[in-house]
This record gives C-alpha cells, structure tokens and sequence, in this order.
C-alpha cells in the first residue's frame, strides 16, 4: 500500500534526517517505528502525507507514485495521519464538529457524519462527548478526540504519531483494543517499546 | 488576569435559551438606537430593559458589577473632563472651575448609553456560547471568512494564552523580574517574538492537520438552527420595545 | 486604547464604520480560506500579547502591537483587529459594539501605514540588522502615535468639551509610544535572527507551505 524507495532528506539547516531511506506497507501489516528524537520519525510521515517533498527518492502509494500536491489529494482521503499535539489537530469549537470535520470534507452528508461520530464516540468510549468544548477536555481526552478523528475517517491506512503519550492506564487498553481489532494497516511511533509490541507484527529501527 | 471560559454562558433562562439570532439582531438594534439617542427618559428605560434582561438570565451581580466597573474607568475621565470644559451655565463654582449644567447632564446621558449598551451586552452576547454566536452570525451573511476567523482565534487564543504562562513561568524560574529597565523590556521583546513564532509554527501544523483530514478550502456546518414559537414571541416583544424607545425619543409624547 | 460604548457622535462612530468596513474589505479580498488558520492563530497571539503588563515605574501599560500587526499582516491587520476587539467585548466588554468600528479602524490604519513605512525604510535589506531596528523603532512609535491621534480627533469631533480629555488622553499616551518602540525594535531583532521566513511568508500565505513542501 505503502512504498518508500530511497528516500532521503535534509532540513533546511543542511542536516541529513533521512538518508536512503526503505520502507513497504502491505495490506495487514502493522508496523512499529522505533528510533531516538531526532530520527525523522515525523518527517518520514509527513513525507508520506505529501507535506514535505523529499530531496531524493519516490513515494508510492495505492499503486501510483506520488509527486505533485495533486497525487496527494488522494493519498490525504484514504491515509489518516494523527499527529503528536492533539490541538494541533481540534481545532472546532465542539467534538462533535471535530469528527464530523474530515468525513464532511470526504462528502459524507450530515446525517451520515453525525451517524460516524456516534459510532467513532462509541468506539472510543467516549459517548456523551459530542457537546463538550474541545478546548477544554484534558490532555488525556483531547488525544482520544484525536484518535477519534482520525478513526471516523475510515481510512485504509493509519499513521500515529506518538498516540500513547498522556494517556491514563484505560485509555491505552481502550487505544490497544482499537488497534489490535482493526483490520486497517498502521504505523506507528512510540517511545514506548512495551506498547510497540503489543500492537505491531513489524518492528523498523531507525538511526540517527 | 484573564478569564475566556465564557462563566456567565452556563446557564438555562429564557436568555439563555433565546435563538442566538435574535440576541444579535436585538443588540445590534438596541445598541444602535442608545448610540443616537439624546433622550434621558429613553436612556433611562433602555437602562431598566438591560437590567431586566441582566435579572432575568440570574447572572451572578457581583461578576457584573465587577466588568462594569472596568467599562465605566473610562466613563469617569469623562466626568472629569466634561462638567468643566462644556460651555453654560454654571451649577457649582470651586475656586476657578465651574462645573456646567449642561456639561453634567451630557456626561450623564454618556454615563446612561453606555451603561445600558454594556448591560445588553452582557445579558445577550456574553449569555451565549462563541460557538452559538458564530452560527448565528452564518445565518445572519456576516462574510464567511470573518466567521471563521472569529472562531479560529477563539479556539487558539487560549492554546496561546498556556503558551504564555509556560515561558513566563520559566522566565520566573530563571529569577526574571519585571521591572523598568532595559533588561526587563528586551526580555518582553523576546517573549512576544517567541510567542509569534511558535503560534506561527502551530498555525502551520494546524493547516496540515485539516489538509490532512481532507481539507480543500471549503467550510462545512453541522448543525442547523430554527426558531421556536418561543422564540418569536419573545422577539416580537423586543421589537415592540425598541418601537416604543424609538417613540419616546423622538418625543412624541413630551411635545 | 479603547473608547467605550455611548460616548463618541453618529457621524463620528459611522466614519469609523466606514473606514474599518472599507479596510476590512480590502484585506478579505486578500485572504484565501487557506490563509485563515495562519492569520487567525497570529491575531490570536496578538490578542495575548494585549493582555501583557509592562511595568512603567510604579503602573504598567497595555500593550497593543499595532505596528507589529502591520509589518507582519499588512491590511489583514483589520480583520485581525475586527475579530480580537469583538471577542474581547463579548469576553469582557471591553470597547462594546457600536465602538468597534471606530477602535478597529483607530488601531489598524495605523498599522497598515507601518506596513509600508517598514517596507520603505528597511527595502528588504539583506545585512541591514540594525536598521531592521531602526524601523521597528520607527513604526512601533508611529503607531502608536498616530492611533492617539486618531482617537484625540474621535473625541474632538463628537463634541468640543471632549478636547481636553482628548489631549489628556494623547500626553498620557507618549510613555506606551516609546515602551512599543523599543519592544517592536527588539521583537523585529528577535525574528530576524530566530526566523527569518516570517517577514516573506505571511504576506504569501499558505502558497508558501506548498512552495517549501512540494515543490
């Protein structure tokens, strides 16, 4: 689903994060990406999202290389990518318009989207949730809002992006739960290696 | 030193429940009528129409009075001004300064206005969620990019606000004391610039986020609103108020 | 610097409406939907940076960044300033509603001037560090000034007895002129050799994320 060849690149301060890099995806792979801070972990991520352009190297996704802002309009409906700093990514006034957010933006109607956040709340044990203000949840529950988020857009591919951190011991049962049910491929970076290994069939280490 | 969790929004009168469009449209109204008007009778109705409305969403008077307080700093480096610059005749003389009879009741009807517009204020904006207001404010064709930038600096403003306090906290740590010196403005300088940096940096990720999450320039709504019969009763009777406020101060009844 | 709700004259307060309307169209004109969550997330900044006190001797002033609005944001600045003002006064009442043109349009034509005094005295200057101070300088006391001129003229015009307070209002305000200065010199010091990009970037929007990204 995923393919990375080759695949380098350089900060704007000159400094060499990724350096040919390799990475394949396959259906049912579960991928965990280990590595010190600093690694290009998030990079490598935003490469595959098409927020940044590699100096060298081809990303192929779904069958088709990707290069132009264009190619990646796709890659954004069908990959959901959660990012380290939940309010980077809440940013409605209400968790209900924070989930219905993405399915919208894919067409969904707004019965269908509010169906998709009852099923996405419910899913995350957070039902009950839909009225609260996003802002104003703990750093806990705006991750799970978060996680959430990416969920209700039903993608076939999840990136997370350190998903784990600030969560309380049931929420990171609930979050294991989710993703060891789940038929969708992910990759996913953690600090945390128990953690990693709960919810990966595949592990990559990554030097500095 | 700054309180944006909205305390007097939570609550559930008939203010409170009032369809946020018709609290725009009522203080748009209101406070347009007060601004022109020049009829102390008038003003003085308004004032009591505010207070009935501040009475009747049982908003907490001691919060109240405290933002009047803060609304009304101003209005007193209107009295003491006014009362002695306003040419007439004079009500009282101490030493030199004459206080004028008509420089005390223009800084009365500025006093009443202003009251009054503050009052409605609170009672019909401050009652509602931002997040109502701003849906209120699609229906009534405010342009659309304001309405969004409404909402996005409401969201971040307190995202920013805890970004403050983390480096002033640490700058505190560090033994930084705010005083006026050189030193202590530079070190402003540099908060403010780091804070523009980083809320810079955030609004990049922020748009990555959406971009991620299928964003192609276009906003969609949820939620819908609709009037109830409520609603329109309670309407009419502001209409009908601000009618009769309208009358009196073109003074069709004094003449 | 704000003038409270009930004291100004119609033809005053709708001149004020006028000119922020006016301003505020030129800016949205300007700004793609893409833009808001830059401009939006800045003018929020701004907003806490109201919200500071810097101590002057025994008191402390508010600042208000007009001119640091305006050399970052151009003519978005009135946007900016229209929706931080209209929050702060269903937030805490602060310059009310029928004010809110004439505070805005006080605050931002000053602000968009900045924009291109600092253009016209930095010309996009490589090596010029001081002189990227130099106008900083120049345009946090320029705006303040001109925004304590414009509200001298706001009071005098709604009534003559309304002067005094106004040149009251304009003495008082000479301290703040000079604490902005210094603050925006130091500020435009402070980004320049931090983060460059800011100084370009906002003033292309969200096109440059593509250009640095994927291009």
């Amino acid at each position: 689903m995923i393919e990375l060849k080759n695949i380098s690149y350089q900060y704007q301060n000159g400094e060499q994060v990724l350096d040919d890099f390799n990475l394949t995806l396959e259906p049912g792979d579960k991928i965990g990406l280990v590595g010190p801070n600093g690694s290009g972990k998030t990079t490598l991520f935003k490469i595959i999202m098409g927020l940044l352009a590699p100096d060298e190297g081809e990303v192929i996704i779904f069958d088709q290389p990707r290069e132009k802002e264009e190619d990646f309009i796709e890659v954004r409906e069908r990959v959901g990518f959660m990012f380290q700093d939940s309010d980077d990514l809440l940013f409605c006034p209400t968790v209900e318009e924070d989930l219905a957010f993405g399915p919208l933006n894919l067409g969904k109607s707004k019965e269908e989207a509010k169906e998709i956040v009852q099923e996405t709340l419910k899913l995350i044990g957070m039902e009950g949730f839909e009225k609260k203000v996003s802002y104003r949840l703990s750093g806990g529950q705006k991750r799970m809002i978060a996680f959430g988020a990416i969920l209700a857009m039903q993608t076939e591919v999840l990136l997370l992006d350190e998903p784990f951190s600030g969560l309380d011991e049931d929420a990171i049962e609930r979050m294991v739960g989710i993703l060891n049910d789940t038929d969708r491929s992910y990759i996913i970076v953690s600090h945390n290696g128990e953690l990693i290994e709960r919810v990966t069939n595949k592990l990559y280490y990554m030097n500095e | 030193m700054i309180n944006i969790n909205q305390g007097f929004a939570q609550g559930s009168s008939w203010v409170h429940q009032l369809d946020p469009r018709i609290k725009i449209i009522t203080i748009f109204l209101l406070a347009t009528v007060l601004a022109v008007g020049e009829s102390i009778v008038m003003l003085l109705q308004a004032l009591v129409f505010s207070s009935f409305l501040i009475l009747s969403a049982k908003l907490d008077l001691k919060e109240v009075g405290k933002r009047l307080m803060v609304v009304n700093f101003f209005i007193l480096g209107i009295w003491l001004f006014v009362p002695l610059t306003y040419p007439g005749e004079a009500l009282f003389q101490v030493g030199p300064l004459s206080f004028s009879i008509p420089g005390v009741i223009y800084a009365t009807k500025i006093t009443l206005r202003s009251n009054a517009i503050m009052l409605g204020i609170i009672a019909l904006l401050s009652t509602s969620t931002v997040s109502s207001l701003m849906q209120a404010m699609r229906y009534l064709y405010i342009p659309e990019k304001i309405v969004y930038l409404f909402f996005f600096v409401y969201r971040y403003v307190h995202v920013i606000w805890k970004e403050f306090n983390r480096l002033h906290d640490s700058m505190l740590m560090r033994g930084f004391k705010s005083e006026t010196s050189l030193h202590s403005y530079r070190s402003y300088a540099y908060l403010i610039g780091m804070l523009i940096i980083r809320s810079y940096d955030r609004s990049r990720r922020v748009y990555e986020a959406m971009l991620c999450r299928g964003f192609r320039g276009e906003f969609h709504n949820l939620d819908e609103l609709s009037f109830s019969s409520r609603d329109l009763k309670i309407f009419s009777g502001i209409l009908f108020f601000i009618s009769w406020i309208i009358i009196v101060e073109k003074g069709v009844f004094l003449v | 610097m704000h003038i409270s709700e009930g004291v100004l004259s119609a033809p005053v307060l709708l001149t004020g409406a006028a000119a922020t309307a006016t301003g505020t169209a030129v800016a949205l004109r300007q700004l793609d939907n893409e833009d808001i969550p830059q401009v939006a997330i800045v003018s929020a900044a701004l907003f806490v940076g109201n919200l500071i006190h810097i101590p002057l001797g025994p008191t402390s002033v508010h600042l208000i960044l007009n001119a640091m609005a305006g050399i970052l944001l151009g003519w978005k600045a009135f946007p900016a300033f229209l929706v931080a003002f209209l929050l702060q006064s269903i937030l805490f009442q602060f310059g009310g509603l029928t004010a809110l043109g004439v505070n805005v349009a006080m605050v931002s034509i000053p602000a968009v001037v900045c924009h291109y005094l600092f253009k016209i005295v930095t010309k996009r200057d490589e090596e010029g560090i001081k002189r990227l101070g130099v106008a900083g300088f120049i345009c946090g006391a320029v705006g303040i000034a001109l925004a304590a001129i414009f509200l001298m003229l706001a009071l005098s015009f709604t009534d003559g007895s309304l002067e005094e307070m106004g040149r009251a209002i304009l003495v008082a305000n000479i301290p703040l002129a000079i604490i902005e200065a210094l603050l925006t010199s130091l500020c435009l010091v402070f980004l320049q050799k931090v983060k460059p990009e800011v100084f370009t970037e906002f003033q292309d929007g969200a096109q440059s994320l593509q250009r640095r990204g994927r291009l």
